[in-house]
């Protein structure tokens, strides 16, 4: 028996990994082998993240990515106790529904920095010599919110998109350091996030959602499933990618 | 809040004339309670008093006093 998506001995970054699909995909990385170093804002959750991990030598790091002159610096403080990153899992973001009659700049300012420019940032101290090994590969989270439009969803759209084209720009600049970047593109996914937005609708609402979806909604594994397909030596071919995972939500 | 802030804001969320809502209206007579305009609304009371509205409970309110009562003391009668 072989496990193609094995990484053992691998170390890999999750943000976000405090919930959904961010600690969904720690744990499934965790049982492909891997060393885990999971961020996110609040210990506690993260600290849930990590017992629910299989083995041991995992990390876990408190950081706020909205400091993003930060970044670099923290990623090098944090590799030189866990040792180089062989991935980078960026699941942290901030979702947002704003019509135009009430969407301010501030709004704009503030979700674009932190799921676009940390996304960079994050690159950018990725790349840095020690922080990543030998060969890298680097997954972003957009949605499905990137790739085809909805009413109120404008800035968090553009926000989606970026990363689908951002992807490919590092992609290219990274391939002569070995380093691979790739994207998946989730539609709605059972998380405790998205939960607390479907109680905020109506039944009407809640249906009209899940039609839209011909296989249903997705769950958490659905989505790190393709996140470790493209972290591990099944990815080894692949960069600049964005592989949709919407249950047919984007086939129409 | 006042509720007189209030429908100044519920205005920016229906677009409606500055000054035109004056709390005793039906929903259905401000004419533009759209699907966009509860968006806003949804939103607007996140982000300006903390509350966090689900859709069922919007779905059941007639008029602006409605509204006003969803809000309960995050607007004074004043």
């Amino acid at each position: 028996m072989i496990n193609p998506m094995e990484l053992i001995d691998r170390t890999i970054m999750v943000t976000g990994a405090s919930s959904g699909i961010g600690r969904e995909t720690a744990i499934l990385l965790s049982q492909l082998g891997a060393r885990l170093i999971l961020i996110g804002r609040n210990a506690e959750q993260l600290n849930k993240t990590l017992a629910s991990l299989e083995g041991t030598a995992h990390h876990v790091y408190t950081f706020d990515l909205s400091n993003i002159d930060e970044i670099p610096r923290w990623m090098k403080e944090v590799t030189s106790a866990s040792g180089p990153l062989h991935g980078l899992v960026h699941s942290a973001g901030l979702q947002f529904t704003r019509p135009l009659r009430i969407m301010s700049s501030e709004n704009i300012e503030e979700l674009m920095r932190v799921n676009v420019t940390a996304a960079i940032f994050l690159a950018k101290a990725f790349r840095q010599k020690g922080v990543s090994a030998d060969s890298g590969s680097i997954v972003y989270l957009s949605s499905v919110m990137g790739l085809v439009g909805q009413s109120g969803q404008s800035a968090y759209s553009a926000s989606k998109g970026a990363l689908v084209t951002l992807t490919k720009s590092l992609a290219l600049e990274l391939s002569r350091e070995n380093i691979r970047v790739n994207c998946v593109a989730p539609a709605m996914v059972t998380t405790e996030m998205s939960g607390k937005m479907l109680e905020l609708l109506t039944p009407e609402q809640v249906l009209q959602i899940e039609a839209m979806h011909p296989l249903g909604l997705g769950r958490p594994r659905d989505v790190a499933n393709a996140i470790a397909f493209l972290l591990a030596d099944t990815g080894r071919w692949i960069t600049g990618t964005t592989l949709v995972l919407d249950g047919g939500y984007t086939a129409h | 809040m006042t509720q007189q802030e209030f429908l100044r804001e519920l205005e920016e969320v229906l677009e409606a004339d500055a000054e035109s809502i004056k709390g005793d209206e039906t929903l259905a007579d401000l004419g533009s309670w759209d699907s966009l305009a509860v968006m806003s609304f949804i939103a607007m009371v996140d982000e300006n008093y903390g509350v966090t509205l689900a859709a069922s409970k919007l779905a059941s309110a007639k008029n602006v006093e409605d509204l006003i009562a969803l809000l309960g003391d995050k607007i004074s009668n004043t």
